[in-house]
């Protein structure tokens, strides 16, 4: 209808004769051609670049994770998880969408190697009122910073031998549901509990059905200035272990976390310059005591570039089982874009063992819906 | 258990203030332009926040918490669009756990909504093209007629959400209408001299600035958005800039300048670096000094161009 107009208005634009029309005549004339113009780009414009049932699909994304290693012991030894060769690390395909005028659903699916396919994640969120979300089905537990991280958006190629002691390669990856709060305050300030279904065969998996894990994680943000942050959390869970109880000990496990995280990023080169200093301590604490701590820098030197180290200790104090772990990593990054980097990491193990050099190279890549990364 | 949990809940207690209550209505905003924009729409009736700082690159924004914060108090969102927040906004709005600004809710505004989008990606685009926004180019705001429909979509929102004092935004609409028209013509006459002029800008930053004051941009320093350029494509473009005579490369001050310095050596051109948002420098204090210090600078520039 509005091209119709259009037209009409150009051709008695074009058959007048010249002289019946004034200039401000002309001018009005130009205006109302151009304010329709304008009118139907938009819809134009919406249809050319995607298509509006397209829409409704679901965002996917895809990663692909490709590693090579060395490690100078145990080449012959297939129970290690580094031993010199390649593999593919892991290759994770993510999806998700506003379920309806509620829910809002991520499912992400991976492939570790090539073979067998895991759901990784699977959940959906949602408003109970103002301030309070909920969150129900399977998904990275929110204990300390690094445990809620996929592996494609790990600091570092590997875990810290602090979280892979603990909670084993795949993390604390719980089935559950629960609630989060945003606290009234000035800075931000969040508080979380959830029921989980305590199946984490290294410090839950209790006997019964009903052995669930209860966690709690409060974590503050302050703005220091423009240019940095500071984030402050704790987190806590509670659950039964498959040790068999005794009249003196329980079969309960208490893992307690920390985690300090500083990032600074120089106003107006934000694209140019990162320095991130995270650090988070661990505890298990059952019949047998577990505890470790990481702190790692990140820096981004230049648009495409990251120099980072890291530390991460991890000790069984007492008791037959004792281990004392040090592992050392340097890592350099090129990343030319958001969807694609190489990293260079290198790592020394000192352990009871044999000390281990591990040297690992990884491709990282992500196809697909634009990945929106937590902070 | 019990100790864990009590220890808990006096952590909690510890951080929990109170918020207080403001007869304002909140307005956030993605970039310091809208905020400008909605603070000379709204006048006291309103309090604006703007997330991105003018001298920060909206492309590269971390998700920081704190804005979730901003958020969550606000009745009102308004940002760019096209897919100019995509890497970060879709966090925040989740994060902010707060109804009223979701998508389709009142107080959600695409600013971008009635503009005719330069740029559009017609046929088929994917990300071999570097970051490219397939909905059309997000700077529209560098058209300064642009920021009078920004205006017209901010007072519509405005008075939705608040009927009551419709009447004050449309009296503040219409001021800021009628000045913003008038410093568009002293504008207009100000670049009127270099109407053709050859230029060349490092990112597709100043399309609709330059299409809008008739200067023809020949080249990007960037052969393809957000990725940093080739030699191959630095030595192409200095050999059309020499051919051209183009003496001028235009830049935002939030991008580095190595490369454009690197061309501009090589071809005897002038790196004009400008703010590209309000608060990108000090002078550039709202809507209208933006353009007051861009056309300033370009005129210094370009009247001593031999």
């Amino acid at each position: 209808m509005k091209s119709i107009t259009l037209y009409i208005l150009l051709i008695s634009f074009l058959f007048n004769p010249v002289g019946a029309w004034s200039a401000s005549q002309y001018e009005e004339l130009e205006e109302r051609i151009r304010l329709l113009e304008k009118e139907q780009i938009p819809s134009q414009s919406s249809s050319t670049a995607t298509g509006i049932s397209r829409s409704f699909n679901p965002a996917i994304s895809l990663n692909g994770l490709f590693l090579g290693t060395y490690n100078d012991e145990g080449n012959y030894d297939s129970t290690k998880g580094v031993r010199t060769g390649i593999k593919v690390q892991e290759v994770e395909m993510r999806l998700a969408a506003n379920i309806d005028h509620w829910l809002r659903g991520d499912i992400t699916l991976a492939i570790e190697g090539t073979s067998t396919i895991e759901v990784e994640e699977a959940f959906v969120e949602g408003l109970v009122f103002s301030n309070l979300s909920f969150k129900v089905g399977k998904f990275l537990s929110p204990f300390g910073k690094h445990n809620q991280l996929h592996s494609h958006a790990f600091p570092f190629i590997d875990l810290p031998v602090v979280n892979e002691e603990i909670f084993g390669e795949e993390g604390l990856n719980e089935i559950g549901f629960g609630v989060s709060y945003l606290l009234p305050t000035e800075w931000f300030s969040e508080f979380t509990f959830q029921l989980l279904k305590g199946s984490n065969t290294t410090q839950f998996n209790g006997p019964a059905g009903s052995d669930f894990a209860y966690l709690m994680r409060q974590n503050n943000l302050w703005e220091l200035n423009d240019e940095t942050t500071m984030e402050l959390g704790s987190s806590y869970v509670h659950g039964k272990n498959s040790q068999p109880p005794t009249s003196v000990i329980k079969n309960k496990t208490n893992l307690v976390g920390g985690d300090l995280t500083f990032k600074w990023q120089p106003a107006g080169r934000e694209a140019y310059k990162t320095l991130i200093w995270q650090t988070e301590f661990m505890g298990s604490f059952r019949k047998q005591t577990q505890e470790g701590w990481y702190t790692l820098l990140q820096n981004q030197f230049a648009k495409q570039w990251w120099v980072q180290g890291r530390y991460s200790g991890y000790t069984i104090p007492h008791g037959p089982n004792r281990i004392d772990k040090n592992q050392w990593s340097a890592l350099l990054a090129w990343v030319p874009s958001e969807f694609s980097s190489i990293r260079l990491q290198y790592n020394h193990l000192n352990q009871a063992a044999a000390d281990e050099n591990q040297v690992l190279l990884q491709l990282n890549f992500s196809m697909g819906s634009h990945p929106a990364h937590k902070y | 258990m019990r100790k864990y949990v009590s220890i808990y809940a006096i952590w909690t207690l510890l951080f929990v203030g109170t918020a207080s209550v403001e007869a304002e209505m909140n307005v956030v905003t993605t970039t310091s332009d809208l905020a400008s924009i909605a603070k000379e729409i709204g006048g006291s009736l309103i309090k604006v926040k703007a997330l991105v700082k003018g001298y920060q690159d909206p492309h590269y924004i971390q998700p920081k918490p704190s804005y979730m914060v901003k958020m969550n108090r606000a009745d009102l969102l308004i940002y760019q669009g096209l897919e100019l927040e995509i890497g970060w906004l879709s966090v925040l709005i989740d994060g902010a756990r707060n109804p009223n600004i979701r998508l389709g809710q009142r107080g959600h505004l695409d600013a971008s909504k009635n503009i005719s989008k330069l740029e559009v990606a017609g046929g088929k685009v994917d990300r071999s093209m570097g970051d490219i926004h397939p909905y059309g180019n997000p700077h529209y705001h560098l058209n300064p007629e642009n920021g009078l429909i920004i205006a017209k979509s901010i007072y519509d929102k405005l008075s939705e959400l608040d009927a009551g004092n419709s009447h004050l935004y449309k009296s503040n609409l219409s001021r800021f209408q009628e000045k913003l028209k008038e410093k568009i013509s002293a504008w207009k006459n100000r670049m009127n001299a270099y109407r053709g002029t050859q230029i060349v800008s490092y990112h597709k930053l100043w399309s609709y600035f330059a299409r809008y004051f008739n200067l023809v941009v020949v080249d990007t320093v960037e052969a393809k958005p957000g990725i940093p350029p080739s030699t191959k494509h630095l030595s192409k473009l200095t050999a059309l800039m020499n051919r051209h005579k183009v003496k001028v490369i235009l830049q935002a001050n939030f991008y580095e300048s190595t490369f454009a310095n690197l061309v501009a050596e090589k071809t005897g051109s002038i790196v004009v670096r400008l703010p590209a948002f309000v608060g990108g420098t000090s002078d550039a204090k709202d809507y209208f000094s933006l353009f007051d210090t861009i056309i300033e600078e370009l005129h210094k520039v370009l009247q001593t161009k031999p």
